[in-house]
């Protein structure tokens, strides 16, 4: 647990054969299949299939006909296999429902790396398995290094503003070692370039934002259309005033500033924490945002699980500067503790830990 | 895998061409362009091409040509038949079809019951489709159509449809007949068989894709499906596909050796099936001592996906289908298989189906065999010893 990630690290997995490629029908899985398939590598393109799409928009959207169409003709231009698999009813199961019954208690949910957990990457490992291919390539900006013991190891992106390493922690070694993340020394930048360079047909396909199921970004009126029942109940203030009424703690995430319905003026008010049991949204300043410590669950590690507490570097939601804390393991999670107090510790999202560039584990924020 | 290697095991989705085919449909192709409805000499050429077709096609059936309306395909030619028999105002009082029809059969049907016809449908437990007694009970006094599928296009089993046509001329209901995997599999006689239509597809019998076939009862009212000119005797408006007739044509016209290869193609079927239950696979829609026909064996492994071993085989040089959807390339369990057993979901979950034409030898049954022993093996199935 405390030797240097980035010395004596092989860039290659070993017997490499055949390789399933995860494509979306975006860009960046279609890049890396492309460069995979350059190196003369025998490639098979798989779509999984879901969710279904709704809604006109273009971008941001993910799983529509579309999508799959273009999937296929990159492996059409390319000269490879592509297949659709039919995943909804798993991906509605281990993602949707979870993460609308998330949202219904008050919770911000990480549907991510749900997915990738129990969704995509075992999916994919066990077509790998069906279709005789020794490896899973995805287009996730983050990287797959052995050590001298020829363990793989989860290491974060080469570009820290696409780096997604933070949504793989879930995935056990046994998975991690039939990993490949071709792009995972590139920027977004390099990507696309390569994509022109190998005549990709979508490398100028614009990058998807929200969340592939909730493509207009509307997370509230998909939790009420998807049957959540959300608690309503009080605004309240850290005395436990009331100072307003709401319709739903699923429209309400830590940190949020903006659609409180409150009066303006100043100090402006955030959401500090929603109580379960009661429903109430309690809200106040900006500097009652940070905290120190906290709890998580459901914890996964990508190294031997560790028994003692050691330091590490923790980043509790995608795009946050991991911040030195330490880590103690605990019965069935772990507490970690930061050196100076992180704003918006929210429950139901992801905290997970670095040693340097390595991913160790993660776990669910209490 | 080079395509050399590739072995064709879904002859139910679509044939090759049968042998003079391509010939026939470029031998046309020079006066196929023209409007088989003008009345110039390029016109004439065009409709005297349509006009042979059209004879070799009804003479396949033992029909006379003017009954033979031509479309664009089975679905088309299905929709005709069925959505045809009713003005487009008209409600229909009360429908009969079975639980194992073609979508382009159940889709018509669910049209017309969205415009107020109520429907009963057959049920067909374990695949044995109703006898006569049970199809007969189905019938009301306000049953103004029944149309059933002469040949289930994913097990193969044989409809009793002559017993059907008995009974529908005896209680004067109109049956239409979904044709398409029995015209070219079956000795078919339409003037025998006293149905009020028929409908199959060029493309399940050596023919070209974008030509199908309804042979309607003179005696029968009909209304066009599409909006347009009087063509094909004022039943099916639009300008007609020459080139794509010819070669229905010519594949109508080399039926009888399609149709002498059939006890050929069940030993080769029953080969394949019989290493098939060896290695765990169970047969799906095979009554004892029911009738199917001989190119298809449809069977299910439990525990595995029909869709993830459709694309394995695939990877292994062969083509099968999972008999699943039809057009989007994804796989719903399919409706058909789902009727046939309702308490055993992997049936329809885990279906493969295997398919086979006048093409198929006896070493690609030993290479479907072999390919599929190389996926079971990775998916941690028993498989056979080599023989």
């Amino acid at each position: 647990m405390d030797h240097d990630a980035s010395s004596s690290l092989s860039p290659l997995p070993p017997h490499v054969g055949r390789i399933v490629v995860a494509m979306s029908g975006g860009v960046d899985s279609s890049v890396a299949a492309a460069l995979l398939h350059a190196q003369g590598l025998d490639v098979v393109g798989v779509t999984l299939h879901l969710w279904d799409a709704s809604g006109a928009s273009k971008v941001g959207r993910c799983c529509a006909p579309e999508d799959r169409d273009d999937a296929r003709r990159v492996c059409d231009h390319l000269g490879i296999p592509h297949y659709v698999v039919d995943e909804r009813a798993l991906f509605r199961e281990r993602v949707v429902d979870p993460f609308v019954a998330a949202y219904a208690e008050g919770t911000t949910p990480a549907p991510c790396v749900a997915c990738n957990q129990h969704v995509k990457l075992t999916r994919l490992v066990a077509l790998a398995d069906a279709f005789g291919a020794t490896h899973v390539a995805t287009g996730h900006y983050a990287r797959i290094e052995y050590d001298s013991t020829a363990r793989p190891r989860l290491l974060r992106g080469c570009d820290a503003e696409k780096d997604q390493s933070y949504f793989l922690y879930g995935a056990p070694t046994s998975v991690l070692a039939r990993l490949m993340f071709p792009l995972g020394a590139l920027t977004k930048d390099q990507t696309r370039a390569e994509g022109r360079r190998l005549s990709v047909p979508n490398a100028d396909k614009p990058d998807s934002q929200e969340l592939c199921f909730v493509p207009d970004g509307d997370v509230g009126n998909f939790v009420e259309t998807q049957g959540g029942s959300p608690r309503t109940g009080r605004i309240i203030d850290e005395s436990g005033a009331e100072i307003g009424r709401h319709a739903g703690v699923h429209r309400f995430t830590v940190g949020q500033r903006r659609g409180l319905g409150l009066a303006g003026g100043a100090p402006a008010r955030y959401v500090l924490r929603i109580v379960r049991d009661t429903g109430d949204v309690v809200v106040g300043a900006d500097d009652a945002l940070g905290a120190r410590t906290f709890r998580a669950r459901d914890v996964a590690w990508t190294v031997e699980a560790p028994t003692s507490p050691f330091e590490g570097l923790v980043r509790v939601r995608h795009r946050h500067l991991p911040a030195a804390a330490r880590i103690t393991p605990i019965e069935g999670g772990f507490e970690a503790s930061f050196d100076v107090p992180q704003r918006a510790l929210t429950p139901g999202q992801a905290a997970v830990i670095y040693r340097g560039e390595e991913v160790v584990g993660g776990g669910t924020i209490v | 895998m080079g395509p050399e290697s590739r072995i064709y095991l879904d002859h139910h989705a679509s044939t090759p061409l049968s042998g003079g085919v391509l010939e026939a449909m470029h031998a046309a192709e020079p006066d196929a362009w023209a409007n088989a409805s003008s009345a110039h000499g390029a016109g004439r050429r065009a409709r005297a091409h349509l006009d042979g077709a059209r004879r070799t096609i009804a003479e396949s059936v033992g029909a006379e040509p003017p009954d033979i309306v031509l479309t664009s395909g089975g679905t088309e030619a299905i929709c005709t038949a069925i959505l045809g028999a009713f003005a487009p105002s008209d409600v229909p009082a009360h429908i009969v079809t079975s639980a194992i029809e073609h979508p382009a059969v159940s889709e018509s049907i669910a049209r017309l019951a969205s415009r107020g016809a109520r429907v009963t449908t057959l049920p067909v437990p374990d695949g044995v489709p109703p006898d006569a007694d049970a199809f007969a009970a189905a019938l009301r006094p306000d049953t103004v159509l029944v149309a059933v599928q002469w040949v289930n296009h994913e097990t193969g089993v044989v409809l009793p449809v002559a017993t059907y046509a008995d009974v529908c001329r005896a209680r004067g209901v109109p049956l239409v007949v979904d044709a398409a995997q029995a015209v070219g599999k079956l000795p078919v006689s339409v003037a025998a068989l006293g149905v009020s239509a028929l409908a199959w597809s060029a493309s399940k019998l050596g023919g070209p894709h974008g030509a199908g076939a309804v042979w309607l009862a003179r005696s029968r009212a009909h209304w066009p499906v599409l909006a347009g000119g009087g063509q094909e005797r004022g039943r099916r408006p639009g300008t007609p596909d020459v080139r794509a007739a010819v070669g229905f044509g010519a594949a109508s016209r080399a039926l009888p050796e399609r149709l002498a290869a059939m006890p050929r193609i069940a030993g080769f079927r029953d080969r394949l099936e019989a290493g098939l239950r060896a290695r765990g696979a169970i047969v799906n829609g095979v009554p004892v001592g029911g009738a199917r026909v001989a190119t298809v064996t449809h069977v299910a492994f439990e525990g595995l996906r029909g869709d993830v071993l459709v694309a394995a085989l695939d990877l292994e040089g062969l083509c099968v289908s999972s008999g699943a959807a039809c057009s989007s390339g994804l796989a719903a369990p399919s409706p058909g298989l789902r009727a046939m057993y309702p308490d055993a979901l992997w049936r329809a979950e885990g279906a493969l189906r295997f398919s086979l034409g006048p093409e198929t030898t006896d070493a690609e049954v030993d290479a479907a065999l072999s390919a599929l022993d190389r996926v079971l093996v990775r998916l941690g199935r028993a498989t056979m010893q080599p023989r």
